[in-house]
């Protein structure tokens, strides 16, 4: 096991001086590694990193984002992903290759106001971001209580392998949609449980920074006895198959380091 | 400038009862506009003044983007009530050259490659002014962009030094500015020890000029710690060190 | 010119369709009945460099009006009377959505329907402010800044426009020699009823008050409608593409009635401490 430490910074701090790797929200300036970021910096052996607390959604690819439908040209629809540049989804995407916008309405498949889950293709500094929705469990989001939180402490939601939002959705009996983005859509049959999600998932976005959270949304649900909720299951949902991939990118994986060391619930030194 | 009142009494008072080298009282509050990606209120002496970040975001029209970094956006305004004798709500030349050096002043600490084709737009509402009012909107400005988790390599803080009753004061007041003979706003970035704005409105001898900038520099080390604790307040509440558990 | 253009904010069909569903039940998104105004928080005298001052907050909207007090010429053809200006200005800050510059056509009629509330309800006796007939008068600046928006800026801006006018202080000018003299004392403005003006929207069917930006960009249509103490009406103001039944106008001019009330004995109670 490495050691890690880990202190709060704000940008322009010095969290480490000495040859350390910058990894990611950090830059060398001489021999010190600054942060760029309000959040948790972390310093070991394999680099210097900071958590950010703050900030708004930057696309990656392959990213599961929560777009909005905000407009539509005759060959793609214009959609609001709750970042600094709105998304791109092909007509082709939804109709195939032999899409005709003459023949075609896309009205009919998703209109201005529509939420969709969807996967960003390409992205990159030269153009904006491209959505597809031909995956399993991607599409327009049929219903649901939808909240926005911080893009920032979605990892923190997700939790180690999904453990925070599982936790929560069994808890509540409920089903919870997250963009990477920072938009979530909360379904339940019963509309306390909806209710009761809604304010462990506004919990975690207040209280990211903190030690010990999972056990405190266990105390705010209920949850008898922690060791239940310990099941790893099979990914079943697009956050959950966001979470598995390798693509859990250093945010991601930190996190649950974070989530790993701190609450020390799962075994120590796993990595994915 | 010419100086006719005393400013300064025997005991080495200022007209506000501060030291020469006192700062006023200064209080910022991170994150008050609830709509705002990041924001400040920041209350230095009688200024209260609001900072406002968007962004980064689309910038309209596009094609005054730019391919490999951000456009930075940064308004100074007044509220008409703001002043001693009602300000006429459209922008004046004061307005738009302090937009244009606060921009400047900023930019240095932004790390603005990260957001090609973006903009970030900074805007800063003085609500009431009082002497220093471009410091303090630097100030409350920075501490919204750190607010807004905009990538920064430090945290741009201010302060003015001055020359009253031929003496080297830190932090002008509204008297002092408009009483005493100079008057040199300065902003700094304490980590990477470098200067981002300097103006300087009156005649200071080399010595002068010298003290009063290693003046405003203290005093933006002090104003820099209230920024800091400001940040910290509105992150982690009253913990300052990540407990490590287990 | 004016010209009808799509609303800035786009409400997902998901909220929209819960905001119908929650307002057949006579309930809004965020908890309130239909009838029911958002929180409310005056708080006066924040600027002390202005006559009068007041931030109101009403709900997550938020704004500042202060007040300024000169002398100059009285407007043509109120030669016997003070000079009221009210003006406004929506922040870049309130919203992502406002651009810096100019008042557009929205914020110039927010700017007149608060005017008009204060002036026509005769809030200020106005022919007190005299000083020399038809040639120098008090003038009297309402200037409000919307720091933050999320609906119903009309009531937020004339809530902290009237509250600012009833704690002010305003300066007593005197003509000697010839000369305007600031006497350097201060008097209470001659106010004789408090304005208070409530906005009803229509969704639908239903009408409902105090609507939130949200709610504002699902409305068909609007309806500012303002009385003074003794509960008459003094000035109305409708808005947006959609039309009311005269039997919604007057439902809502009895609601304007009856919550501007409840919001004019807030306003008395907070301005009297102060003052």
């Amino acid at each position: 096991m490495q050691e890690i430490k880990r202190k709060y910074v704000v940008p322009g701090d010095v969290v480490v001086e000495g040859n350390f790797r910058p990894l990611m929200n950090v830059v060398r300036t001489g021999n010190s590694i600054i942060s760029t970021r309000i959040g948790i910096a972390e310093s070991g052996r394999e680099g210097v990193k900071v958590i950010p607390l703050s900030g708004v959604y930057i696309p990656r690819v392959n990213d599961i984002v929560i777009g909005k439908i905000i407009d539509h040209s005759s060959l793609s629809w214009e959609v609001d992903v709750n970042s600094c540049f709105s998304a791109h989804l092909p007509a082709q995407d939804v109709f195939g290759r032999d899409f005709s916008p003459a023949r075609d309405d896309m009205g009919r498949f998703l209109s201005i106001g529509d939420l969709i889950t969807s996967r960003i293709i390409a992205f990159d500094r030269t153009r904006d971001p491209m959505l597809t929705v031909q995956d399993r469990d991607l599409g327009k989001v049929q219903g649901g209580e939808l909240l926005k939180i911080s893009a920032t402490r979605v990892p923190r939601l997700i939790g180690k392998r999904g453990s925070m939002i599982q936790t929560i959705e069994q808890a509540t009996q409920t089903k919870v949609l997250i963009g990477q983005n920072g938009i979530v859509v909360v379904n339940g049959r019963k509309p306390d449980g909806v209710l009761q999600a809604i304010r462990a998932i506004k919990m975690v976005e207040e209280e990211a920074h903190t030690s010990n959270l999972t056990q405190r949304i266990k105390s705010l649900l209920n949850v008898a006895d922690p060791q239940q909720t310990e099941i790893i299951p099979k990914p079943t949902t697009p956050q959950e198959i966001a979470q598995d991939s390798k693509n859990a990118d250093d945010v991601q994986s930190t996190i649950e380091e974070v989530e790993e060391e701190i609450i020390g619930e799962v075994e120590k030194g796993e990595k994915l | 400038m010419t100086q006719t009142k005393n400013l300064i009494d025997e005991e080495g008072k200022r007209t506000d009862g501060r030291t020469i080298d006192d700062l006023r009282e200064i209080k910022i509050t991170v994150g008050v506009i609830r709509n705002a990606d990041g924001s400040a209120f920041i209350e230095f002496g009688r200024n209260k003044i609001i900072a406002a970040v968007y962004g980064p975001r689309e910038v309209h029209p596009k094609h005054m983007a730019l391919p490999d970094r951000c456009v930075l956006k940064c308004r100074y305004h007044m509220s008409p009530f703001s002043t001693d004798t009602r300000k006429n709500p459209a922008p004046s030349r004061r307005e738009v050259e302090i937009s244009k050096v606060m921009r400047e002043s900023l930019e240095p600490a932004l790390i603005l490659e990260d957001y090609p084709r973006a903009t970030i737009d900074v805007f800063v509402e003085v609500l009431q002014a009082d002497g220093g009012s471009r410091c303090a909107g630097i100030v409350a400005a920075s501490v919204a962009l750190a607010d807004a988790g905009i990538n920064m390599r430090d945290i741009v803080s201010a302060c003015a030094a001055g020359k009253v009753d031929d003496r080297i004061v830190l932090d002008v007041n509204d008297t002092e500015d408009k009483e005493g003979s100079a008057d040199m706003p300065v902003a700094y970035m304490p980590h990477l020890d470098q200067v981002t704005l300097l103006q300087l409105d009156g005649i200071l001898t080399r010595d002068q000029f010298n003290e009063s900038l290693d003046k405003a520099i203290m005093g933006c080390k002090k104003v820099y710690e209230i920024q800091k604790q400001a940040l910290m307040q509105k992150y982690f509440g009253n913990e300052t060190e990540l407990k490590e558990e287990q | 010119m004016s010209s009808s253009k799509r609303s800035t904010i786009i409400v997902e069909h998901l909220r929209k369709q819960q905001m119908l569903e929650a307002i057949s039940q006579g309930k809004r998104l965020d908890g309130r009945d239909l009838g029911e105004m958002r929180p409310f928080e005056i708080e006066l005298n924040v600027i002390k460099k202005a006559d009068g001052s007041a931030r109101v907050k009403l709900g997550n909207s938020e704004v500042v009006a202060g007040i300024k007090v000169e002398t100059g010429e009285p407007f043509e053809g109120l030669e016997d009377k003070g000079a009221l200006i009210v003006s406004a200005e929506v922040l870049p800050t309130a919203s992502p959505y406002v651009e810096p510059g100019p008042p557009d056509e929205e914020t110039i009629e927010l700017a007149r329907v608060v005017d008009r509330g204060i002036r026509e309800s005769e809030m200020l006796d106005l022919t007190k402010l005299v000083l020399v007939p038809g040639k120098i008068v008090y003038v009297i600046f309402v200037d409000c800044s919307i720091i933050n928006a999320d609906g119903n800026l009309f009531d937020a801006t004339s809530y902290a426009a009237v509250s600012a006018l009833l704690s002010s202080q305003i300066p007593i000018f005197e003509i000697q020699g010839g000369n305007v003299i600031n006497t350097g004392n201060r008097q209470e403005p001659p106010a004789t009823t408090i304005p208070v003006s409530i906005t009803s929207i229509r969704i639908g069917d239903a009408v409902l008050i105090d609507p939130t930006a949200e709610e504002e960009a699902c409305m068909d249509a609007r309806i500012t409608i303002t009385t003074n103490s003794i509960g008459n009406f003094a000035a109305v103001q409708k808005g947006s593409t959609g039309a009311f039944t005269v039997e919604q106008i007057k439902k809502a001019a009895d609601t304007a009635r009856i919550k501007g009330e409840d919001i004019r004995v807030k306003l008395e109670e907070v301005t009297k401490k102060t003052g």
